[in-house]
């Protein structure tokens, strides 16, 4: 007999509470919070969540809520249409291929290949936004938020699992 | 027992090469966006007007528990130093009082200089009063979404200020939001004046709080407190416009920042002043919105809007 795979109807409400939660986060980026200018260190707290969320449940963060969730990021934040699409797509298509690598391994582990995940997307993001504007965008303020991206991974990710642990 | 293996390996492949699929499918849609941006196609720019249209109301109704906490634990920070706040302000406000009797005078005596010369007046009418709603794309742009739009009288272009002086310039336009390029942005690029020598220069945006002075003279000494006005050439401006200050000099490298409050931006004004730009950079702004009224169309023929980003 075929063993059955969890299908995203089984988990039932619980089952939206990776997407919702990805959305609260983008909620929380947009958001005016402390300075206007200092948002430059504002960490990528959608990619944080959606990389949380595909290393412990995959299935409930689908490619096309990436891909959603990703757009209306890149049109509510003002940056070229398509480049958060592009780079939550990313994300999902490394976690699936690579979970089975580094699943059930320590949380230091998750941190780190976050931490070199996060620098390949922004390091394509910036080459991706320098080639849209037509001009080299300064790499200083994108390697600072990739910074407080890769130090807000762990308390972000410790709220993510006590919240999954609550709900699921 | 290895047929059931079998299967699910089947399936699961299955799966991987489905999910392949979509992932390709969205991406090239991610990459025709993209290329839409980088061809400077006005879909983009349409699209994300409407959503912030979208979006405005939300924020604003979120922003209002921040601001309500930000406003209280500024609050909390300021009680223990309250005297000696109130001795300055009162120190300051008697400087201040001396000002004004000076200011005023020498207001009188200008107003009455320029009505026996003839000199045309160039002050610009506030269009709105507006709230920052929403923040910037981080690293990789300085904008805000303001909450007033088209309706309230917002053109695209248009001169943002605050208080302290100029904020940015506005580059998308929606019925209800509005976003504002701020100064300290990569892409904003402002001709301006020295205050003290009258020497032009150009003020870029770094993507940080600072921002650069460049094509200064080098003859040109900056000294701390050194103010920069716009100079209003190439139009996109109105001349005389406070923007930039040199707030300090490290090894011989003059810190600049904006006089406007960029770090803590809360109410900011929209200027009514339509940008004269080169005609090869004018876009019709029936491109981007609809008119509202006949007299708004008069207004956005008399007066052409540009200088993409």
């Amino acid at each position: 007999m075929a063993i059955k795979k969890p299908l995203f109807a089984s988990f039932g409400m619980a089952g939206f509470v990776p997407i919702v939660a990805t959305c609260v986060c983008a909620i929380i980026m947009l958001l005016p919070i402390g300075s206007v200018v200092t948002t430059a260190m504002m960490p990528h707290l959608v990619l944080i969540s959606a990389f949380y969320w595909l290393s412990s449940r995959p299935l409930l963060l689908p490619f096309g809520a990436c891909a959603g969730i990703g757009f209306f990021l890149d049109l509510w934040l003002g940056v070229p249409l398509g480049l958060n699409m592009a780079i939550l797509l990313c994300t999902r298509l490394f976690v699936i291929t690579q979970l089975k690598h580094y699943r059930g391994r320590s949380r230091v582990l998750y941190w780190a290949i976050f931490s070199v995940l996060a620098l390949v997307l922004y390091v394509v993001a910036w080459g991706i936004t320098s080639l849209v504007s037509g001009d080299m965008i300064p790499i200083e303020p994108v390697a600072r938020q990739w910074g407080a991206t890769v130090i807000a991974y762990a308390p972000i990710a410790l709220v993510l699992g006590r919240l999954r642990r609550l709900v699921m | 027992m290895m047929q059931s293996s079998t299967l699910s390996d089947n399936l699961g492949r299955r799966r991987i090469n489905k999910g392949r699929g979509y992932f390709w499918t969205y991406l090239v849609i991610a990459v025709v966006f993209l290329l839409l941006e980088a061809l400077g196609s006005s879909v983009p720019v349409k699209v994300r007007s409407y959503a912030n249209d979208i979006a405005a109301p939300v924020l604003t109704v979120l922003e209002q528990p921040i601001r309500i906490t930000q406003d209280g634990l500024e609050r909390l920070a300021g009680v223990s130093d309250i005297y000696l706040e109130n001795q300055t302000l009162r120190e300051e406000n008697d400087r201040l009082r001396q000002w004004q009797e000076t200011a005023l005078q020498l207001n009188r005596e200008n107003e009455r200089l320029k009505s026996i010369l003839k000199v045309p007046g160039r002050e610009v009418p506030t269009a709105a009063t507006g709230r920052v709603v929403g923040a910037s794309g981080g690293a990789f742009e300085q904008s805000v979404v303001i909450n007033i739009g088209h309706n309230d009288g917002v053109r695209k272009n248009a001169p943002v200020i605050d208080d302290g002086g100029v904020v940015g310039r506005i580059i998308e336009v929606g019925y209800l939001s509005s976003r504002v390029l701020l100064t300290t942005d990569v892409n904003s690029h402002i001709p301006v004046r020295l205050e003290r020598t009258d020497d032009l220069a150009i003020i870029e945006g770094t993507n940080e709080l600072f921002i650069e002075v460049k094509y200064l003279p080098q003859t040109v000494t900056l000294e701390v407190g050194d103010r920069f006005l716009t100079s209003g050439h190439g139009g996109a401006f109105p001349p005389d416009l406070p923007i930039a200050h040199v707030v300090s000099i490290v090894d011989r490298r003059p810190i600049v920042r904006t006089t406007s409050n960029i770090d803590s931006l809360d109410y900011v004004r929209v200027m009514n002043y339509q940008p004269k730009l080169p005609e090869e950079t004018l876009i019709d702004p029936e491109d981007q919105l609809e008119p509202l009224s006949q007299a708004g169309d008069q207004d956005e023929q008399d007066a052409p809007t540009g200088g993409g980003r």
